[in-house]
């Protein structure tokens, strides 16, 4: 909310703000230029939102006080309102897309499955340092990344590129 | 005449910049955390709160720097769960002590603020009905204080147990966008799966952080006490939901009534009954836990995070 003077057709400037005082804050703006003030009266609803954000009116009073907030917003606790209103002051799982599989043992390019990408030993020992209960889930992966891109190795670069199409 | 566009700033109270300025404060305070993990759970009842009590205990007998923030402000729990109820925050001179609960895990709950055991949370207002419909940006605002005004220290990690329900998991991730994980806890029913899967599917698509993955609770086993089996018969299989989600299964903590007591003293099992296999459960959570963001905080720099 802004206030503009209409006779000088200038912006008001925030004068001081009191409150909230029975579910009410009032601020005073003037007019830089002639000096024309203007009040305005928060209803309590406006009064809630500003305190709802945990913001005030003219700026922070002084340095924050530790949970200041909550001592300030916190109820009566007894089930009633207080009628014054007076405050006093790649997103998501990395292994999504992944097929679930618990292996955990890794095929080397000595040894590569017959139907899997082979793994050069750099990329063995990056996989074997995931947590194991985690390992088979992204050795699966990573191996159908790689079969999807007609990858026949899984080298350190291939498991970066996963990583960042995987969400890992 | 000049019109609302033609009028930089706003009069002189400069809301955006009180704003930015929470903000500024939040950061600095986080900046000394390294791991923030939100526990969530799209059902009530599912013994969230308690796997998080035991989650930090596990982490500080590991040697970790951990601290808990019940984020249910509404039924707060953690003070009980921790032994530090009754405990009135103290003022410092950065902001406001933490209760300090079992192994040093720093605790700020609700529940330490309010005033007696029946004292609801209620927000001053007009009336008690306008207060509840603006009561989404009180809680956000009380979240926001706890997070940076207390005096957390240097922490290795920051437990966030939230309520139940999915509502709240925007506001966290609005707070806290370098959160490192989400657990989510079950227990091994179809009703709570099918809950627990609406709130996986939220949570991938508010939280800015991945799934670590999710944990059975209360699992079938034998009693500890009679050996009898014990748990919820023929329950749902959560490993299959975990794989149908596509998440990682975090494995199961085995009902234990002796949770729930050792709960209400305030001394979490893996405490009281370390030898439990639903501690020994909860232990390995732990040490899962904290391999997958110290993993996840080693990628960052190839993630262009570092």
């Amino acid at each position: 909310m802004k206030f503009l003077c209409v006779a000088c057709d200038a912006p008001m400037a925030l004068e001081s703000a009191r409150g909230p005082e029975a579910g009410s804050i009032t601020a005073v703006f003037s007019c830089p230029a002639c000096g024309r003030q203007v009040a305005m009266l928060t209803n309590p609803f406006e009064t809630q939102l500003i305190k709802s954000m945990d913001v005030r009116l003219g700026g922070p009073a002084g340095p924050p006080e530790p949970l200041g907030f909550l001592t300030s917003a916190l109820g009566s606790g007894k089930g009633e309102g207080d009628a014054s209103g007076d405050t006093g002051t790649g997103p998501g799982c990395p292994f999504g897309g992944m097929v679930a599989a618990m292996g955990s043992g890794v095929g080397r390019e000595e040894d590569g499955t017959p139907d899997g990408p082979l793994w050069t030993d750099e990329a063995a020992e990056r996989l074997n340092r995931i947590p194991g209960f985690v390992r088979g889930m992204a050795k699966k992966g990573i191996e159908q990344f790689a079969r999807e891109r007609g990858y026949p190795r899984i080298t350190g670069a291939v498991m970066d590129e996963a990583r960042g199409a995987l969400g890992m | 005449m000049k019109r609302y566009q033609d009028i930089p700033g706003d009069g002189g109270s400069d809301v955006p910049g009180q704003v930015e300025a929470h903000q500024a404060r939040l950061k600095r305070r986080m900046a000394a955390v390294r791991h923030k993990v939100a526990i969530l759970s799209g059902k009530g009842g599912v013994g969230k709160s308690t796997v998080t009590a035991n989650l930090a205990v596990a982490l500080a007998r590991a040697g970790q720097r951990v601290a808990v923030l019940d984020a249910d402000l509404n039924g707060p729990s953690m003070a009980t769960l921790l032994g530090v109820r009754g405990v009135r925050p103290v003022l410092c001179e950065g902001g406001v002590l933490p209760a300090v609960g079992p192994l040093g895990v720093k605790v700020v709950s609700m529940d330490l603020f309010l005033a007696g055991d029946d004292t609801p949370l209620t927000w001053q207002g007009p009336s008690q009905t306008e207060a509840y419909l603006w009561r989404g940006s009180m809680e956000v605002n009380a979240l926001r204080e706890f997070l940076s005004d207390v005096e957390w220290g240097a922490l290795d990690f920051l437990l966030l147990d939230l309520p139940p329900g999915s509502d709240r998991m925007a506001n966290l991730a609005g707070l806290l966008p370098d959160l490192s994980g989400g657990i989510v806890v079950t227990i091994p029913t179809g009703l709570s799966h099918l809950v627990v899967r609406k709130a996986i599917a939220l949570a991938r698509e508010v939280l800015k952080a991945p799934l670590i993955g999710l944990l059975e609770n209360m699992a079938p086993g034998p009693c500890p006490r009679c050996g009898e089996a014990s748990g919820f018969p023929g329950g749902a299989d959560s490993a299959s939901v975990a794989e149908a989600v596509g998440i990682p299964f975090l494995g199961r903590v085995p009902f234990d009534p002796r949770l729930a007591s050792a709960a209400d003293r305030g001394l979490p099992l893996v405490l009281a009954h370390p030898e439990a296999p639903a501690a020994a459960a909860l232990a390995q959570l732990a040490a899962d836990v904290r391999a997958y963001v110290e993993w996840r905080a080693a990628e960052a720099p190839a993630r262009g995070e570092g």
